[in-house]
């Protein structure tokens, strides 16, 4: 179990932030640049002090303002792997993974660099030096390190960011296996929601030293909280409407020129609202299957720009009558995989009928000062 | 092509390169050339030996001075935060600037007879100026900042990340020192505690004003050059030649095994 209720002034900028998460979990720390995760991290490692706060992992009281507790970082019994990973250059292996075994018997100390080399794989490595190793070797002895003296818990701070993305997406798999056999909680920072979806039980979204919304990914990904952890989190269509009618089986919004059919929601008729729809929940509809749904908000219109990685298209797509935006160009941006794309013909093909279904309309409130930021 | 290769640029860059390192090298050539035949008598005057033995062991006790004093205060510079960093950091470099002759008076004014701690040290019994401590003195006094400089160097380059992930698995902040910021910045201390060594070796002008010339007791090798420009050639010339080999193996021992990092993987 983690407990952080902490702040600090640091300059212009201010952290504050709280976050109890349950025993043995992973969380993480998702959010732009100069977001404060890092210093929440290093908060909780004890290179930074807290103006006031506390910080416990387990029964472990680290930081408590009020009772005047500041353990050194070299008592909070914490595994740390910075995104450089921070290896000793001038150490084997063995004995990085040693190192913080030294008040050990060396028999002991053997004993576990075998056993942690074994459970990360890098037998046969440990006389080398980190610099004749690859950067997901490298990975595994930093972890291996951080874990060697059986911390309370776990700090990552942004450790797959150096990686190609095959090493990248092994090792995540591997943190993760690790994470349930040795029941260790973990506090990891990224800005890859694909990582923070991935590894997380429970994902806080942090945004200029505030935690916006804490949850599991799955919730925060369909259900954000505000308009800056919907934009965190990628939802591309985000429209200003307002509840034109709620009932038991659901509510109805005015976007722009359109009314659509929403899941059931707290607020009144007449309460600003916006509408998230994220791109790849919006649906494409033959020509010969559209309107057959009562449940489905279909949008005729077409396609007017469109982006292709090569794995993901994005199309712009534009509402012949019910439009959603009549401010902009198009309604709605619509991501779908690209053997989709080509299967559809949609190259060609600019007509189209789209559904918007209910369940992938979220609802958040909208007040005036965001409407401000939105314009 | 062949107009190409002798382009202005390679004309003026050829001629300049030819002109500077023969401007440069030819002296040291021309004291080898003019020692080479010289007798045994030379070499190994009792005058050239004493030089020899006292230029050693006083370069190595200021070297080892500088290591001793200038180290905890490199790593505070490199480090640490304190009130009137910048002035110390400044004040490191005067005797760097500073004319050696000028630091030979500066010492003699602050522990001469008359000096401003010269009395309270003639008290305690201790009379610096013209003894071989005077030549320790004035060696470090030159050459320490070389060092401090070096080692400031070296402690910076160490990523601080490296201490801070040592912290966290349990170490002590000296413990650390031993095992991750030393061994990491040895290297830069290692060549600055060198070019400390080789400085010292040379000093002259600090050394004459404030320890004088006395063969066996003061007399280092530059002093004994200088002397044996009017009494013995000979002697000026091996002296001569047993520095200008010096100075060739320290930069080669700076140059290729500093960078190596004396083998720390």
């Amino acid at each position: 179990m983690l407990e952080l209720a902490i702040r600090k002034r640091i300059g212009e900028f201010t952290l504050a932030l709280a976050l109890t998460t349950p025993k043995n979990q992973i969380v993480a720390l998702f959010g732009p640049s100069g977001a404060g995760k890092s210093i929440t991290l290093a908060a909780i490692a004890g290179f930074v002090t807290p103006d006031a706060g506390r910080i416990v992992a387990g029964d472990h009281i680290l930081f408590d303002s009020t009772q005047r507790i500041n353990l050194a970082p070299q008592h909070r019994r914490i595994g740390l792997v910075k995104q450089n990973l921070a290896l000793f250059p001038h150490l084997t292996v063995a004995q990085n993974i040693a190192y913080g075994l030294w008040r050990a018997p060396a028999t002991a100390q053997r004993a576990r660099v075998e056993h942690l080399a074994r459970l990360m794989r890098l037998e046969g490595l440990v006389t080398r030096y980190p610099a004749q190793l690859s950067g997901g070797q490298q990975q595994r002895v930093a972890l291996a390190r951080a874990l060697a003296p059986q911390p309370g818990l776990l700090l990552l701070d942004e450790p797959f960011s150096a990686l190609d993305a095959p090493t990248r997406a092994q090792l995540r798999g591997e943190l993760l296996g690790l994470q349930r056999e040795l029941q260790i909680p973990m506090v990891f920072v990224t800005h890859d929601l694909g990582e923070a979806y991935f590894l997380a039980d429970q994902l806080a979204v942090i945004d200029a030293g505030k935690i916006l919304q804490a949850d599991a990914p799955g919730k925060v990904l369909s259900q954000p909280d505000c308009l800056p952890v919907a934009r965190a989190l990628g939802v591309k269509n985000i429209l200003p409407g307002e509840i034109v009618a709620r009932t038991d089986a659901g509510c109805r919004v005015r976007i722009g020129a359109a009314v659509i059919g929403a899941p059931t929601c707290a607020f009144a008729p007449g309460t600003r609202v916006y509408a998230c729809i994220r791109a790849e929940r919006v649906m494409l509809l033959r020509a010969d299957r559209a309107g057959q749904s009562s449940d489905e908000n279909a949008l005729d219109g077409e396609i007017v720009r469109q982006v292709n990685d090569g794995m993901t298209a994005t199309l712009d797509f534009r509402a012949t009558t019910q439009r959603l935006a009549p401010t902009q160009d198009y309604d709605l941006q619509i991501e779908l995989p690209v053997y989709i794309y080509e299967r559809l013909n949609l190259a060609r093909q600019r007509a189209w009928t789209v559904s918007l279904r209910r369940n992938a309309i979220h609802l958040i409130r909208r007040d005036d000062e965001t409407t401000d930021r939105l314009a | 092509m062949l107009l190409k290769n002798f382009s202005f640029r390679r004309i003026a860059f050829l001629t300049t390169v030819t002109l500077l390192v023969t401007f440069l090298t030819l002296p040291l050539i021309a004291i080898v050339w003019r020692a080479l035949p010289l007798q045994a008598e030379g070499w190994l005057s009792d005058r050239t030996f004493d030089a020899l033995r006292l230029s050693l062991s006083t370069a190595t006790i200021a070297a080892a001075l500088a290591i001793v004093l200038g180290t905890p205060v490199a790593y505070a510079l490199a480090r640490e935060d304190f009130f009137g960093k910048p002035l110390v950091d400044a004040l490191i470099d005067v005797p760097m600037v500073l004319p050696p002759a000028v630091a030979g008076l500066a010492l003699l004014m602050t522990f001469g007879r008359r000096g401003l701690l010269g009395p309270a040290l003639a008290n305690l019994g201790i009379e610096l100026p013209f003894t071989t401590g005077a030549v320790v003195l004035a060696q470090t006094f030159v050459a320490a900042p070389f060092y401090v400089r070096a080692a400031k160097a070296g402690f910076a380059g160490v990523d601080r990340g490296l201490e801070q992930t040592s912290a966290l698995l349990g170490v002590s902040d000296a413990r650390t020192f031993w095992r991750i910021t030393l061994p990491l910045a040895a290297p830069s201390l290692f060549g600055g505690a060198l070019m400390t060594w080789a400085r010292a070796l040379g000093e002259f002008g600090a050394t004459i004003m404030f320890a004088g010339n006395f063969q066996g007791r003061t007399q280092t090798m530059p002093l004994a050059i200088y002397l044996g420009l009017e009494t013995n050639l000979d002697s000026a010339l091996a002296l001569s030649v047993i520095l200008i080999g010096v100075s060739f193996g320290t930069l080669a021992l700076v140059r290729w095994v500093a960078p190596k990092g004396l083998g720390l993987g």
